[in-house]
């Protein structure tokens, strides 16, 4: 059970900002997704709050108690890396009852075999339990660096793109799996990823990164409705938010530079006339790639559209977001 | 139906290059290049063993080789085995081999460890240490000789300058009890550089996201060390130990050149004894029998260690 509190994080390596002034607060019981390409500070921000690395400026609190000084031993948190980092000359049950030997613990034989097996039973590789950790495919070797996580209750876990390796059914089974442990045992999760989706099924809470800096924090609901700039826009959303001029569709607030529109926002029928480009069935909805006065944008119309290449479409914005020059949200 | 040439050439069965060149099959060339390596090996390898083996059933001595030579049955192998003195030998060597594997793990390792902890000229300190595995053995012996002499040497200097007493007192190598520790000392200085580059080798191994993963599993260094960096080293130690004792059983240039055996037979080893019987008293067959007797001896040891090791190396 822990309340964790970033207190403006900064981090720099030969110079170059790998965390600038990063705050937020990450509420009891929260399921925290990070969110950002690579090289935004994500992984960056994990080492902090585990104690492998140390802020060159701000602290991290748990509980209200700072972190600062403490080991990664005494700080309590359980972390997947994304590298997997098992131990190759051990099993895999002897890599899962590696946490639970630590003396601070003083778990019996007894209980690491029924806490090792309901593990190994939920990420099913209870049958590798006797392989070792080298004989695994990188699947299963995530899933056992998940496990050696799981074993245990720390007060807090780290997630480093737990799920990348893994094949897209095993993904979105672990997806509802990780989920529903957080939610059932109440366990306070920060969690790095790049894949929207992720972020989207399982965050209460998801803290967009742009180099180095928090971008936004708070809902996925929320980042969804109300980014608060291009950035943060474009990170949520598929198809992806189509970034225009913002005098393409004639009337725009004053300082606008661009607008932003998602599938939902393009009314179709009135307006506009755009040339139909291309059609992509999905199955449960239908791509239309448009062209309008020059400019590419895609929306999403009715699965059994007859909608053909070629075709002419009438569109219109509805409730569009408008962006300054510095990508800075006009309301 | 018709093909383009490149379609021809797509379909054509590719022939074996060498049924092209001379009319030479595959097997034939493959015999020519194997057999000046096979001829090398059997020529000086396992053609001298079989003569060895033969030889240590006579009474064949080489400086009288008109001779007729007496096929005289187990008897050599009888006489060496019951010889005191060749058990005083074995023992010496025991003695060299096992003090000599030990303080070179401990030290090697130890030194490993520190030179792999990331400090400012660690790549000076490596360099430093490995200057004495450069040095020629007998260079090495001749060198000690200096540093043990009880007056003017070093060694006796700087042991007596903590122990306090006079550095003359004691003589490595004319003390009966010393002497065979003086070996052990001068190897342990030539040699256990190479222990620490074999350990080096398997420290740097272990990836530094491993014991991030043992600090966040909550393991102390204590831990780490025993249940990662250990067994993680263990078969490259194995190996420097295998090295080591396969030299050291073969010992002869350093122990000569700094004792030449004595005092008394005290630093005699097995090599060196072999060598007198061999060349200096010239008993070619019972030289033979005590050769191949060493050699069943390290073969059969040898064999036993790496099925140790491959037994590691698969945990």
């Amino acid at each position: 059970m822990a309340e964790v509190e970033l207190r403006n994080i900064s981090k720099s390596f030969d110079g170059v900002f790998a965390l600038n002034n990063v705050s937020m607060t990450i509420p009891d019981g929260a399921f925290v997704v990070l969110l950002g390409p690579t090289g935004a500070g994500k992984t960056t921000t994990l080492r902090m709050v585990s104690g492998l690395d140390k802020p060159d400026r701000g602290d991290v609190l748990v509980n209200g108690h700072s972190l600062a000084g403490l080991t990664p031993a005494q700080r309590n948190v359980a972390m997947v890396f994304q590298q997997y980092s098992l131990y190759p000359h051990l099993t895999v049950y002897e890599n899962l009852a590696f946490p639970l030997r630590s003396p601070l613990l003083k778990t019996s034989e007894e209980d690491i075999k029924v806490k090792v097996s309901r593990v190994a039973e939920t990420l099913q590789i209870a049958h590798k339990l006797d392989n070792k950790a080298t004989a695994l495919s990188g699947g299963e070797m995530q899933r056992v660096s998940i496990g050696r996580a799981l074993v245990r209750s720390p007060e807090l876990y780290l997630m480093d793109e737990p799920l990348s390796s893994l094949d897209a059914k095993l993904r979105a089974d672990l997806r509802i799996e990780l989920k529903s442990i957080q939610a059932d045992s109440g366990a306070t999760v920060l969690y790095v990823t790049h894949d929207q989706i992720e972020a989207m099924t399982m965050a209460t809470h998801v803290g967009v990164l742009n180099e180095g800096k928090l971008i936004q924090f708070g809902s996925p609901r929320e980042i969804y409705e109300d980014p608060v700039d291009i950035y943060a826009a474009s990170r949520l959303g598929q198809p992806r938010i189509n970034i225009l001029p913002a005098d393409l569709f004639g009337h725009a607030p004053t300082g606008a530079t661009s607008i932003g529109l998602r599938p939902e926002q393009i009314h179709q029928g009135e307006g506009q006339e755009s040339l139909v480009t291309r059609v992509e069935h999905l199955g449960d909805q239908t791509r239309l790639h448009l062209s309008l006065k020059d400019h590419d944008l895609t929306t999403v119309t009715d699965a059994h559209t007859q909608l053909a290449a070629g075709d002419i479409v009438r569109i219109s914005p509805q409730n569009p977001f408008f962006f300054d020059a510095a990508g800075d949200r006009i309301h | 139906m018709v093909y383009t040439p490149i379609e021809k050439l797509a379909q054509a069965t590719p022939q074996p290059m060498a049924q092209k060149v001379r009319g030479l099959s595959d097997r034939a060339i493959a015999w020519i290049f194997v057999a000046p390596s096979i001829f090398l090996l059997l020529a000086v390898n396992i053609f001298p063993l079989i003569w060895t083996i033969r030889l240590s059933f006579t009474n064949f001595k080489v400086n009288r080789a008109n001779r007729d030579i007496e096929f005289i049955g187990l008897r050599n192998y009888e006489r060496i085995l019951t010889d005191s003195d060749i058990w005083m030998t074995m023992q010496a060597t025991a003695h060299f081999l096992i003090w000599t594997i030990v303080l070179q793990v401990l030290i090697g390792f130890a030194l490993a460890y520190l030179i792999n902890m990331k400090f400012k000229g660690n790549d000076l300190w490596t360099t430093i240490i490995v200057l004495p595995m450069m040095l020629s053995p007998a260079v090495v012996g001749n060198f000690w000789t200096f540093l043990y002499q009880p007056q003017i040497g070093l060694f006796n200097y700087v042991v007596t300058f903590f122990t306090g007493g006079d550095p003359s007192s004691f003589s490595m190598i004319g003390d009966v009890h010393l002497a065979p520790w003086a070996i052990v000392i001068a190897d342990t200085w030539m040699w256990t550089p190479f222990v620490m580059l074999i350990c080096l080798a398997g420290l740097r191994s272990i990836p530094d996201s491993i014991y991030e993963a043992a600090e966040c599993d909550r393991a102390s260094k204590w831990r780490q060390f025993w249940t990662i960096t250990v067994p993680m080293v263990l078969p490259f130690l194995m190996l420097a130990v295998l090295f080591r004792g396969i030299e050291n059983f073969k010992m002869f240039d350093l122990v000569v050149q700094l004792t030449g055996g004595g005092p008394g037979n005290t630093t005699t080893l097995t090599s060196i004894d072999l060598k007198r019987e061999a060349f200096e008293k010239w008993r070619t067959g019972y030289s033979s029998a005590y050769a191949v007797i060493l050699f069943v001896t390290v073969f059969g040891l040898a064999s036993i260690y790496v099925k140790a090791l491959n037994k590691v190396k698969e945990r």
